[in-house]
């Protein structure tokens, strides 16, 4: 009878805690998606339709797409965003990685931009990532104050290199895919 | 008065437009990625973040061989475990001399995964989301597109660690021979 017990209540204990965390993580998922992800989709909606309701998209498609359908066009769009003066400026919030890709994917969607160009567009709007954040990053870590000094434009520098080089080798590496 | 309607118009029209693109968003994304981050989350608790402390020590480690642990795993698991920014906690566990580096690899693996793991990252879902509703919009599966950004990010996040390694080791030898000359 007791072992019996012993069984029913480390089953009861474990159940308990996997219901538990489920919960918990629901919990958490709401609220994320309700304080992060559903504002910046009601910012982008309005965005996305003004875009498309007056005629800048076709303009964008005109002007900008062009530019963006093609391995050079991204390559230079890296290179701009990677200047170490500039790529702190971009980084907060990551707000203009993400209006810059919704502009782009407005063009993915008629076809302005042909969908192999994907996978290095989404690293050609992104090598600015995290560069308004480095001494906080940093500081995160518990790094020292002079590691920070070098820390910063180490980083800076290292984007300017390897921002363009990631771009040529997402292109590589959609080679084969939506042909 | 029929300049005005015809204007008064247009100017819902610029929101009506919006509108469907929210429904499109909130109907289309919302549901899987509440669903997912759930499980996720759960199994973060589950496993107990905690456990990836230990790789720290490996990841300190002198070496080449140590290079895919320090840039590739270890700031993955930290950006899978912990999340923006609570991951470049880890770093806490190198060398100072890695720090910078670490850090720089960590922060270039919180878009990659957005496809496959958005917990990683939910605040800033669009610098993936932009560019694939897109692509779904164009009539393509974007599986493989997670997949392969995922599967890039670790190669650039690596390449990232070894670059900026290089530079900062650089600068600070320059900043000693500044020293010693003074």
């Amino acid at each position: 009878m007791k072992g019996i017990n012993k069984i029913l209540e480390s089953i009861g204990r474990g159940v308990g805690k996997v219901v538990g965390a489920m919960y918990q993580a629901g919990r958490e998922s709401i609220d994320q998606v309700i304080t992060n992800v559903l504002p910046f989709m009601a910012f982008i909606s309005l965005i996305i339709g003004i875009i498309l309701a007056t005629g800048i998209g076709d303009w964008i498609a005109n002007t900008l797409s062009p530019l963006a359908a093609s391995l050079l066009g991204l390559i230079v769009l890296s290179v701009i965003i990677a200047i170490p003066v500039l790529s702190p400026l971009l980084g907060p919030g990551a707000v203009i990685a993400q209006i810059i890709g919704t502009l782009l994917g407005t063009q993915f969607a008629t076809g302005a931009i042909p969908a192999r160009f994907a996978l290095p567009a989404l690293f050609a709007i992104n090598p600015q990532v995290g560069c308004d954040f480095i001494p906080v990053g940093l500081a995160l870590g518990e790094a020292e104050p002079e590691t920070v000094e070098i820390g910063v434009p180490a980083v800076l520098f290292s984007r300017f290199v390897t921002g363009p080089i990631s771009v040529v080798l997402a292109w590589l590496a959609s080679i084969g895919m939506y042909q | 008065m029929d300049a005005l309607a015809r204007a008064a118009e247009w100017f819902i029209g610029l929101f009506i437009q919006g509108g469907q693109t929210f429904t499109g968003l909130v109907t289309g994304i919302i549901p899987l990625l509440i669903v997912l981050m759930t499980f996720v989350n759960a199994l973060i608790t589950l496993i107990g973040p905690d456990k990836i402390n230990a790789m720290g020590k490996t990841a300190a480690k002198e070496g080449i061989l140590y290079y895919p642990i320090r840039y590739m795993i270890f700031p993955f698991l930290a950006v899978f475990f912990l999340t923006n920014p609570m991951a470049y906690t880890m770093g806490r566990f190198l060398p100072e001399k890695y720090k910078p580096a670490f850090y720089d690899s960590a922060v270039s693996m919180v878009h990659p995964p957005l496809g496959v793991f958005p917990h990683v990252n939910p605040g800033e879902y669009f610098v993936w989301a932009g560019i694939a509703n897109g692509v779904t919009e164009a009539g393509y599966n974007i599986g493989d597109l997670a997949v392969r950004y995922l599967l890039v990010g670790f190669v650039v996040i690596l390449l990232r660690g070894i670059v900026t390694e290089r530079i900062s080791f650089i600068m600070w030898r320059r900043e000693d021979k500044d020293e010693a000359a003074a």
